[in-house]
């Protein structure tokens, strides 16, 4: 019996790796406003995640792989002029989700499946889930130290960025896949409603309290990490669903942030 | 291709798809020029802890008013948080999304049979919808029409010219809230009957399929309402044919939503071509 055996445990080590992970992309998702795009992959992704382990391969190959046409198309779609990029997202989000909720509708049981993955179970990750998590975290944070400064600067000045010699639509690509990779390795494990708020939450929270980039992306790491502790605990104390105590504990985090800000006497940054 | 529909519960399931379609078909219009897509799909997300407690509050007939309430207070919540600026747009709608959709599901998870009633709101129960169920959505829908009827000129200038609307002494955070509550009328006339993912489904592709086809509001409108009456009849009829002559479960909300998607990947290269054709007159 070591300190892994226990379902608590597990979710609780989840937990922390997955509230990290999703601060960390998730100043970008808030900075470029991708949180449409994001809501949209957690849905769209899911008929890759149904098909997977209907034919039986490995559920997150699927995710990714469904994933990967998901970015790719809203990349294409939202580049041409005078295309609607909301409307297209929308397009992807409704035709996704309902792609796999046909998909499940044909297997037997499905209104668990459903309800997992909408809210997830995070009390049921396997070591397994935890290494991916880990290795997955490692890798977006490298991505993301050696794409800083062009992802950055594409964000805030994409005509200057490229007038500059970055490979604007590139950086572009590989942001959409990055924010794809981390919302198919949370979501199996936390649910996709649950993906969305601790990815949007804690990076809004941290954004109200700095305007410099190093400071904003610790800031939402450990409120990422904090929520999920917490909600973690409310979950288990009160008997609810963790994913929704989650979900929850993050908006606190994001309303006491707000009305923090405001307290007069507090130096705010303009 | 009429046979199945004589049956009562078939007949009144295309009934009210065909009152969504005349509803839909104009207000989907809105939703693409204005960009409240990611708005709508938050509307259907929002009403859950409204139906939840409206149920534990009233039974069923509580379910509709405790929707209605929870819809009214996001478009307010979500129209006051868009003008306050402390957050972008989109980053407020996804938290208010998550917030009350997670209340929704906490409430639903101290009760015992919490995976039905999600899978109940997600997919709707639109082959068992009561001929009450029809005449509240027929009210909504004379309800919603008016109320565009009447704001539909300030509507959209508000969209088209925001300072233009605004020095001509409309009030923008009116006209805004009008749009919202309107959108999240919609949600409550249809989610119970035909769940989440068809709502949203039929506020956002038929304007975004009708757009390649035409750039006149009214024509999109009403090439909307087309689309959803097309795609409505089709999906009813493949998901009964699919389970009754082959075996297939195949879910009537999805189907429909596919033949819609579907629609709009088809009609995708007609829209560039036509934005080839004209682009040389543009610039």
């Amino acid at each position: 019996m070591t300190w892994w055996d226990d379902a608590l445990h597990r979710a609780t080590a989840e937990v922390i790796l997955v509230g990290a992970l999703a601060g960390l992309i998730g100043v970008q998702v808030v900075l470029r406003r991708l949180s449409f795009f994001t809501m949209a992959l957690t849905h769209a992704t899911f008929p890759g995640v149904v098909a997977a382990s209907i034919i039986g391969v490995n559920i997150f190959v699927g995710g990714v792989a469904a994933g990967a046409v998901v970015a790719l198309g809203v990349a294409a779609l939202s580049r041409r002029q005078g295309q609607n990029a909301a409307a297209a997202t929308g397009v992807v989000l409704s035709g996704g989700f309902a792609l796999g909720a046909g998909l499940v509708a044909t297997q037997n049981g499905f209104s668990r499946d459903l309800s997992s993955f909408l809210v997830g179970s995070v009390l049921t990750v396997t070591p397994q889930d935890l290494v991916l998590t880990a290795v997955v975290l490692v890798v977006v944070a490298g991505v993301l130290a050696i794409g800083a400064r062009p992802l950055l600067f594409t964000g805030f000045d994409r005509t200057g960025a490229r007038a500059a010699g970055f490979a604007t639509t590139a950086w572009d690509v590989v942001l959409l896949f990055t924010i794809e990779v981390v919302v198919v390795t949370v979501g199996p494990a936390v649910g996709t409603i649950l993906a969305l708020a601790l990815i949007v939450a804690p990076a809004a929270a941290a954004r109200l309290w700095s305007h410099r980039l190093p400071v904003i992306t610790a800031l939402a790491m450990a409120f990422g990490v904090l929520s999920g502790l917490g909600g973690l605990y409310v979950s288990s104390r009160w008997n609810l669903a963790a994913g929704a105590s989650i979900t929850l504990v993050a908006t606190a985090t994001l309303l006491l942030s707000s009305l923090l800000v405001r307290i007069p006497g507090r130096v705010v940054p303009a | 291709m009429i046979a199945p529909f004589t049956t009562p519960f078939m007949g009144r399931a295309l009934a009210e798809l065909a009152l969504l379609a005349i509803v839909c078909g104009p207000v989907s219009v809105f939703v693409f020029a204005r960009r409240l897509s990611f708005v709508s799909d938050a509307l259907t997300h929002t009403v859950f802890p409204g139906v939840v407690i409206g149920f534990l509050a009233g039974g069923v007939e509580g379910i509709f008013a405790g929707a209605l309430i929870a819809a009214v207070l996001t478009a307010v919540v979500l129209t006051l948080l868009t003008r306050g600026g402390a957050l972008s747009d989109d980053a407020s709608t996804a938290v208010v999304l998550t917030a009350m959709f997670s209340i929704g599901v906490a409430l639903v998870s101290r009760r015992s049979s919490y995976t039905n009633d999600l899978t109940t709101f997600l997919f709707g129960r639109i082959l068992t919808v009561t001929p009450r169920q029809i005449a509240e959505t027929a009210v909504l829908a004379v309800v919603i029409l008016a109320l565009l009827a009447l704001g539909a000129r300030a509507l959209l200038f508000r969209t088209f010219d925001p300072a233009g609307a605004a020095a001509a002494g409309y009030r923008i955070g009116w006209l805004d809230l009008w749009l919202n509550v309107l959108v999240a009328l919609v949600v409550v006339a249809a989610v119970r009957a035909v769940g989440t993912i068809l709502v949203v489904a039929l506020l956002i592709v038929p304007a975004a399929a009708a757009r390649m086809l035409t750039h006149r509001l009214a024509a999109m409108a009403l090439l909307g309402t087309m689309l959803i009456l097309a795609a409505g009849y089709g999906g009813l009829l493949l998901s009964w044919t699919a389970s009754v002559d082959h075996g297939i479960n195949l879910t009537s909300a999805s189907t429909v939503v596919l033949l819609l998607v579907a629609a709009y990947l088809v009609l995708l290269p007609v829209g560039l071509f036509r934005a080839r054709l004209r682009r040389p007159v543009l610039s």
